[in-house]
């Protein structure tokens, strides 16, 4: 108990830096220095600092989205076995609950767009609620390979405790597949490119980011802080199927653990350097892709490996 | 069963009584509401008491000689008791103030009179105990809620409607008669009881055409073709019980005609599972492309009466299959959804009400910045929307859950078993996610931004009767999604009588579960407490302005330019292209300064499309070459009489 919260408020610190470095990685593709890596704090400090200015069209729905969408990721957090520890919290069946509960921070973050009558918010939200549906399915295929496996539907079973889930057991080679394939939806749930640009500035382009537009102050930090939460979730899962040792030290676990956290987000910022993003009307196939791969790897599984 | 009848015959007494009252229309209405939400709330609660003490209650009636009229009521009728009775009672109280039209008095009484028939019947169907009674009320359910969908019967497309309904309900009553028959035919007797006795390709055959016949009732794909055009025709909370209540009869009959049949063969819990994800993805598809606010909630009955077949055919499966666990949850998950889409979906019919009452339009694209006018009707929608998607911590997150438990425990059988659970489980997930892209865009459009026109810009809310209905339905959304143990309990003493085999189920593996949904729901209310109390302490003394919406440099925003609900639907509706083929009108926009252009699009319901070219023109060419035989010629008439009754004499 008294480890794990060390981990979760560990995992809560280091998630603004984790995303900075993906700055920094970009930074040194255009042979730039870039920000500091306390870029992400020096920002929230800011925000916290500030007032806000709400849109005359708004009501209390808008100021709801952030802070729902951020109790939803922080209550991801809690749920998720991080360096291979208990997690705080887990029951049969959590997964379940935790990826609805993002859907309930998803559907604030599109009403809150949708409060400020704005039509480029409008169209980002539009986009917001189309992609994640084919991610879904590619996440409960995947809920399902992992339940073949272990006979379990809790994340504590997939990623900590003595059978986790890994690419370097005997039935883990199809597990690249799925590896891939939930980097794919990392990619996509956390508009990142090639689905979706963070750093663009055309309003037309944006998913994310032009949701948030009219958000300000403390809210907009809650937005910022929710979406590093989310994104320190998908990127430990495909962490701990990278790397699912545990030497029993917690010290060396935590070292090894967010050593390859570093090198998935690592990954994460070569994709955005090397990559374009994709025409919109391409992004389905790409996503699908990650569907394909799961089952892929289900049926491979099922077949040759069981 | 005392209490049982007096409660219809009170709910009968509200239909009579305005018939004389109707030149007081509040105190006919007042009477009227009175009658049928006492005898709802008599029916409730004797049928909460059975269903908390189960004693077997049976009564027999032989007014009509050889057919001798049977109710009994178990623990599935009772859970179905307290669902047609407890919504019923709502939508009765609902009526009060969206009846306000004192120029149609008669035509209100009538109202009243086909809304206690209605709820009556509904009520006897799921108490009936043999075909013939079965028959009976399930017939007099359909005639009464006909009359109900044709309540403004001058406008054209609502006479459509009114008569599409009538061919699909009485077709589908020929099903079930057929099936019905079969039983008669192989054991002899009108009793319920017997079918267990048939042969096994008789049961095949009883099942498949009941499964036609009560799916038509349902709303199950292809059969649901009538739904969207009654739904949007009826009044609002006419809307709420047929789509809340009434389709649950035809859920009702499958899973009663599971249990009459006893035998627990896969191949039932094939049809309906495939069944259930056919309605349920093609239903949520057809409504994310829907203008009509009503027609939209209409076909989210048809994704909704998926997800609970879904439920019930993992049940079956698992049945079949030896795996109790995986059972009680499939059939436990799809009765709770049974009760739940019950209490969201009219909350949801009330809500779209008040917006039509209000603003006299349906058409999602034309409305808009309603919950600042109408924040009851708004917030409760919002409450109503969550819990449809499924989300936590609301009520319908509960019966998926349950029903993905139950499809996950179908994942580690081998076969087809393993192929379907794995499509319902992958179904279930695309439900969800589309459902909850539908639910954005009515919550976004309709009651989000700025009005898109004048009727919605002079919205409000009145008629305090309207909205407690909707606060009460509200309200249980959340209770149930928070404390689902006792509703869980519920539905397992409902699945105790729907068959399976079980005799005793334990409780405690289930409660587990639900106890574990209190648990976290526990756990994010008190964090969104913490950073509720967080953020007033960060905007303690905070400079907070307001202004317009960022327009991205554009400083003449109209509101115009929002984002439309077609818009917003339209990339996701092109990826189902094939299941859903749009088609689209527009005249291009020409010169320098353009005058006015138009866009219309409409999403064609395969099924309704497909229904014109296989079923309407054969069954029309057909009858053009019989037509011979209806010449007008009196004589020969009563010689077909004396014909038939002949044949019948020497060959039945």
């Amino acid at each position: 108990m008294m480890k794990s919260t060390i981990f979760l408020v560990l995992a809560v610190l280091l998630a603004p830096i984790y995303a900075a470095w993906i700055l920094k990685v970009k930074a040194f593709f255009g042979g730039r220095k870039g920000s500091p890596l306390l870029i992400h704090y020096y920002t929230l400090i800011k925000l916290f600092k500030k007032g806000s200015v709400y849109s005359t069209s708004t009501t209390v729905i808008f100021k709801l989205g952030p802070v729902i969408s951020f109790c939803a990721a922080t209550m991801v957090l809690m749920f998720v076995p991080i360096a291979g520890q208990a997690p705080l919290f887990s029951f049969n069946g959590d997964v379940i609950l935790l990826l609805y509960l993002l859907g309930l921070g998803r559907f604030f973050t599109i009403a809150a767009a949708m409060d400020t009558a704005s039509p480029f918010e409008g169209m980002g939200a539009a986009r917001e609620a189309y992609f994640p549906i084919i991610c879904e399915a590619t996440l409960f295929m995947t809920l399902i390979l992992f339940y073949l496996l272990s006979g379990d539907l809790n994340l504590a079973a997939f990623f900590s405790g003595g059978q986790p889930m890994g690419l370097w057991q005997a039935a883990g080679v199809p597990l690249l597949f799925v590896v891939i394939a939930l980097f794919i939806v990392l990619l996509t749930e956390n508009s990142r490119v090639p689905v979706d640009d963070p750093a663009t500035h055309l309003e037309l382009t944006m998913i994310h980011e032009v949701m948030v537009l009219d958000h300000s102050g403390p809210d907009f930090a809650f937005i910022e802080l929710g979406s590093f939460f989310k994104l320190f979730f998908y990127s430990t899962l495909v962490t701990r199927l990278v790397c699912p040792f545990t030497s029993g030290h917690p010290a060396v676990d935590a070292v090894v653990f967010f050593g390859c956290m570093a090198l998935v987000y690592t990954a994460i910022g070569v994709t955005e350097s090397v990559m374009a993003r994709y025409r919109m009307d391409k992004v389905p196939k790409f996503v699908l892709t990650s569907f394909a791969l799961v089952f892929f790897a289900t049926v491979i599984t099922l077949e040759f490996v069981k | 069963m005392n209490q049982f009848f007096l409660a219809i015959l009170v709910i009968g007494c509200g239909g009579i009584l305005p018939l004389f009252l109707w030149r007081q229309f509040a105190l006919m209405k007042a009477v009227g509401v009175l009658a049928i939400g006492g005898g709802c709330l008599l029916g409730l609660v004797d049928a909460w008491a059975k269903l908390s003490s189960p004693v077997s209650d049976a009564i027999v009636f032989s007014y009509l000689g050889n057919f001798s009229l049977a109710f009994s009521m178990d623990t599935l009728s009772a859970f179905f008791l307290i669902v047609i009775f407890g919504v019923s009672l709502l939508a009765a109280i609902y009526s009060f103030h969206y009846m306000s039209n004192a120029q149609k008095a008669m035509r209100t009484a009538a109202h009243y009179l086909f809304f206690s028939l209605l709820v009556a019947a509904m009520a006897l169907v799921v108490t009936a105990a043999n075909l013939i009674t079965f028959i009976l009320a399930w017939e007099i359910m359909s005639l009464s809620s006909f009359f109900l969908v044709i309540y403004n019967y001058e406008a054209a497309e609502n006479r459509k409607a009114g008569y599409l309904y009538f061919i699909f309900s009485q077709v589908g009553a020929m099903f079930i008669l057929a099936a019905f028959g079969i039983i008669y035919a192989q054991s002899g007797s009108f009793a319920f009881k017997e079918a267990a006795a048939l042969s096994e390709s008789a049961k095949i055959l009883v099942f498949v055409l009941a499964f036609i016949g009560f799916g038509s009732k349902a709303g199950v794909f292809p059969f649901h073709v009538w739904l969207p055009h009654a739904h949007p025709a009826a009044s609002s909370h006419i809307s709420a019980v047929m789509s809340g209540v009434m389709i649950k009869t035809g859920i009702y009959g499958i899973v009663r005609i599971y249990a009459l049949l006893d035998w627990h063969t896969v191949i039932f819990g094939d049809i309906v599972l495939i069944a259930g994800m056919l309605s349920g993805v093609l239903g949520v598809v057809y409504a994310l492309g829907q203008h009509d606010i009503k027609r939209l909630l209409a076909y989210h009955s048809v994704e909704n009466i998926g997800i609970i077949l879904i439920g019930i055919g993992i049940g079956m499966i698992g049945v079949a299959a030896g795996k109790p666990v995986m059972a009680v949850l499939g059939f436990s998950g799809g009765l709770l959804h049974v009760l739940n889409h019950a209490l969201f979906k009219s909350l949801l019919f009330m809500g779209a009400g008040m917006v039509l009452h209000q603003t006299g339009s349906r058409a999602i694209d034309r409305l808009g910045g309603l919950i600042k006018k109408m924040r009851v009707t708004g917030t409760t929608f919002l409450i109503g929307s969550l819990a449809i998607c499924g989300l936590p911590p609301f009520n319908g997150f509960v019966s998926e859950f349950l029903v993905y438990m139950g499809g996950f425990n179908g994942v580690a059988l081998s076969g087809s078993d393993f192929a379907l659970s794995l499509l319902g489980i992958i179904s279930l997930a695309i439900i969800g996610g589309l459902a909850l892209a539908c639910f954005t865009k009515v919550v976004g459009v309709v009651f989000q931004g700025e009005p898109r026109s004048a009727v919605a810009r002079d919205a409000e809310e009145k008629g305090i009767m309207m909205l407690v209905p909707m606060v009460v339905l509200a309200a249980v959304c959340i209770v149930i999604g928070v404390f689902p143990t006792l509703f869980m309990t519920m539905a397992l003493k409902a699945v105790a009588s729907a068959g399976l085999g079980y005799g005793r189920i334990p409780m405690e593996p289930f409660i587990v579960m639900t106890a574990n949904i209190t648990r976290a729901a526990a756990l994010f209310f008190t964090l969104l407490l913490l950073v509720l109390a967080l953020r007033s302490l960060l905007y303690r003394a905070k400079t907070v302005t307001s202004s317009g919406t960022w327009g991205c440099g554009f400083t003449q925003p109209t509101v115009k330019m929002q984002y439309t609900g077609s818009s917003y639907a339209a990339s996701i509706l092109e990826f189902f292209q094939p299941a859903a083929p749009l088609s689209e009108s527009h005249s291009p926009i020409k010169g320098r300064f353009p005058t006015g252009t138009h866009y219309h699009s409409h999403i064609h319901d395969l099924a309704e499309k497909q229904m014109e070219p296989l079923v309407v023109k054969p069954v029309l060419w057909l009858f053009d070459k019989l037509r011979w035989l209806q010449h007008g010629d009196i004589h020969l008439y009563i010689g077909y009489i004396l014909l038939a009754i002949v044949l019948l004499l020497f060959f039945v």
